[in-house]
């Protein structure tokens, strides 16, 4: 591939609840562009979106087969197609998604066997490591929105019978849990606040302990009985080990809401295996993130070997932003547009580390780039 | 820049000789860079040179990170563009004056993203060169200098204001704004910092605010407030606060008894201050200096700086750099400001959005 004539966007054959798509005014973006767009048939009927609000009289944006959008110079999905999906594309097309190289060994091979392009659009950052395309305000904002929610339907207007504000206790603080603050102090959503506000609520009250607070279980204990949430926005370096055992639950008051926004796996069947930071809490999706304590669906993704005894509501997604799509799919095309240009501009062989702000950038999320990576080069293979 | 004598910023020379590679006739002040020991030759480039004060404001573009006094304004060319920290919102004199001069104006403050992110923007030192200064400050305060005791309860961090600088104080308040300092104490077991954040709104509520000022170690004005008129927190109420508490402001909003009602910090009563001098001790003379209107009754330690992030120049200007970098190549390959087109590219667009001349009048 050189110059890219043509782009595919598949549909997410992921969860139900899975209903992100890219708008139109960005497929219209990409025909105005000079591409040909073929989207997959159905795409964005989840959302409601027909084929003709992409279309919109324009004839350089087509409907097609799932196979043949596959056939496309470029490939652009959200969420990675299944490894045995990219031996659909033709060798030297362009893969666009979320790839996670870093963590994704097995991806990585298969891509680079079947001499695949690809740019990773977590991979994607600026001159300072800032990332590029990433919408961890929503992340944040949505998790505590699902919270707050439930806390609300146990204290209409938000008035905890303890009279104080509601106490939220978030451990880490990088960049979720940066949001994770401001999303608290707000009541998980600004118009709940207003009201809030009107109404003169009680407010919240967001807590945040560094890395050296949670290493201590008995400051930690005070902290926990007292707090209405209890977020987990940590970025661990050892993910073998919870930042909070199953047993340390068992401090929250019965009423609390864990809210689970770093969203680690459990993958046992690695060495070390990887455990999540609140132990023994339920992995969830679009289809269902909010988890009571007696929830008949908190088993199927807890290992039986990983104790699980102590438990209280948890908010848990494995894709927060997708709780609102739409909203989140103009946040990542308006990141989007700019870092495709020199990719249209140049195709994907001719980018440069030495170019632009945002072709330095788009080199960075490359196959290329990372398998040059010290990072690659050092993992056993 | 000519402000006060600890303000040593300037732009390095791998933006300036950056420029003057790609064609721009750079002319830099003679003595540029001395303040943090640059010499002419770390500058030297094709096509730059040094000349005197009036020569360096005569040229096409002047770029200065904050903005020059009225004087250095006037040598400016009518029709030339001045690229700075302009904060057209709050300083409507000076845009007139801009206008009047018949300057175009870069706000640097201004430059933005299509989601309104600025892209010129240094926030993250803002929180942790004044978390720092006021750690430093609290390390002497402490009851019984046992700021690294293990025995001592965790530190009572007091955050109001959630805003973009507030999510940079979490971190640097986790993180002692030091690193090596956080990996020590955490290696001798010291407990670290809680950090208690409260939205700017819930503060007007006294039965709110007023019990987690007992509890405060370290009281952190982060908010933007609508209304510079009303403190947000009252001079009297840090009565409260133990004796031995440090006051951080970092929204650096200035004191003005000439306006009826005043407009004052939002920690009342605390100093203004700069890249001079930042912290200040309850008995230092800078309290009694402010205006007779503010009430400075109850004093604590405290720190306030008008540049937070000038305290450390080179970390500071080489961050300016790499995020401007991209904007003066958009302003060279268009062929100057008057032909960048506000609905072009990506950059083309921020700049539109910061023109004065695109500015309300």
């Amino acid at each position: 591939m050189t110059i890219p004539r043509t782009i595919g966007f598949p549909r997410m054959m992921k969860e139900p609840g899975e209903k992100r798509v890219f708008l139109p005014e960005f497929i219209q973006f990409l025909a105005r562009a000079g591409l040909t767009v073929y989207i997959e048939e159905g795409y964005g009927s989840r959302s409601g979106f027909t084929f003709a609000d992409y279309h919109q009289g324009e004839e350089a944006i087509r409907q097609a087969e799932r196979e043949r959008i596959f056939q496309q110079d470029l490939v652009l999905v959200l969420r990675s197609p299944l490894r045995e999906e990219y031996g659909l594309l033709r060798p030297g097309a362009c893969l666009i998604s979320m790839l996670h190289f870093p963590t994704r060994p097995l991806r990585v091979e298969r891509l680079r066997q079947l001499g695949l392009h690809a740019v990773s659009l977590d991979s994607l950052a600026n001159d300072i490591s800032l990332r590029l395309v990433e919408n961890m305000h929503a992340v944040a904002w949505n998790g505590l929105e699902a919270a707050f929610d439930v806390l609300e339907r146990a204290w209409p207007g938000l008035r905890p019978p303890h009279g104080g504000p509601t106490r939220v206790l978030i451990l880490g603080a990088g960049m979720v849990g940066k949001h994770a603050v401001e999303a608290a102090t707000k009541l998980g959503n600004v118009e709940r606040y207003q009201e809030h506000l009107r109404a003169s609520g009680p407010g919240s009250l967001a807590i945040t302990v560094g890395r050296a607070l949670t290493r201590q279980p008995e400051r930690l204990r005070e902290l926990f009985s007292q707090a209405d949430i209890l977020v987990d926005a940590t970025q661990r370096r050892d993910t073998s080990r919870p930042v909070v055992p199953n047993a340390w639950l068992d401090w929250l008051p019965a009423h609390a809401v864990v809210t689970d926004l770093a969203v680690d796996p459990y993958t046992l069947d690695t060495n070390p295996p990887v455990v999540r930071g609140i132990e023994g809490i339920p992995q969830g999706n679009l289809d269902q993130y909010v988890f009571s304590a007696d929830d008949p669906n908190w088993d199927k993704t807890v290992p039986p070997s990983v104790p699980s005894a102590q438990r209280r509501t948890v908010v848990s997604c494995y894709s927060w932003p997708g709780i609102h799509p739409e909203a989140c799919m103009r946040h990542y095309a308006q990141q989007l547009e700019p870092l495709l240009e020199p990719l249209l501009a140049k195709g994907y062989a001719a980018l440069s580390p030495g170019g632009g702000y945002f072709e330095r950038a788009l080199y960075r999320g490359t196959l290329t780039a990372w398998l040059k990576s010290g990072e690659y080069a050092a993992r056993p293979r | 820049m000519r402000h006060e004598a600890g303000e040593r910023r300037v732009f390095l020379p791998a933006l300036v000789t950056r420029l003057a590679r790609r064609g721009a006739q750079v002319v830099l002040e003679h003595g540029y860079g001395s303040e943090i020991g640059l010499t002419p030759a770390d500058y030297a480039a094709p096509g730059l040179r040094f000349g005197d004060r009036a020569e360096a404001y005569a040229q096409d573009y002047v770029i200065i990170l904050r903005c020059p006094a009225d004087d250095a304004l006037r040598l400016m060319r009518p029709g030339a563009c001045l690229l700075s920290m302009l904060h057209y919102p709050t300083r409507p004199q000076r845009v007139a004056f801009l206008r009047a001069l018949g300057l175009e104006g870069i706000s640097l403050d201004s430059l933005k993203d299509d989601s309104g992110r600025r892209l010129v923007e240094n926030l993250r030192a803002v929180a942790w060169n004044g978390l720092a200064a006021a750690l430093s400050a609290l390390r002497q305060s402490y009851p019984g200098q046992a700021f690294e005791d293990p025995a001592r309860p965790p530190l009572r961090v007091t955050l109001i204001g959630a805003g973009a600088v507030g999510a940079h104080v979490v971190q640097a308040a986790t993180r002692y704004s030091d690193e090596t300092l956080r990996g020590r104490l955490a290696a001798a077991d010291v407990p670290g910092i809680r950090v208690n954040v409260v939205d700017y709104d819930f503060t007007r509520h006294e039965r709110y605010l007023r019990p987690l000022l007992a509890e405060t170690d370290l009281l952190v004005d982060a908010t933007q407030r609508p209304d510079p008129t009303r403190p947000v927190v009252p001079n009297a109420w840090l009565a409260d606060l133990p004796p031995h508490a440090v006051l951080l402001d970092l929204s650096v909003d200035p004191y003005d008894c000439t306006v009826d009602p005043p407009v004052t910090k939002g920690l009342e009563g605390v100093p203004q201050g700069n890249l001079d001098q930042y912290v200040f001790a309850p008995d230092d003379p800078a309290w009694d200096r402010l205006p007779a209107c503010i009430d400075t009754r109850q004093r604590r330690w405290a720190a306030s700086c008008y540049s937070w992030p000038g305290v450390h120049p080179r970390q500071c200007m080489q961050l300016y750099g790499q995020q401007l970098q991209p904007v003066l190549r958009t302003l060279l390959e268009a062929g100057g400001v008057a032909q960048v087109n506000p609905d072009g590219r990506f950059f083309e667009r921020a700049i539109g959005r910061a023109l004065l001349s695109r500015q309300p009048a």
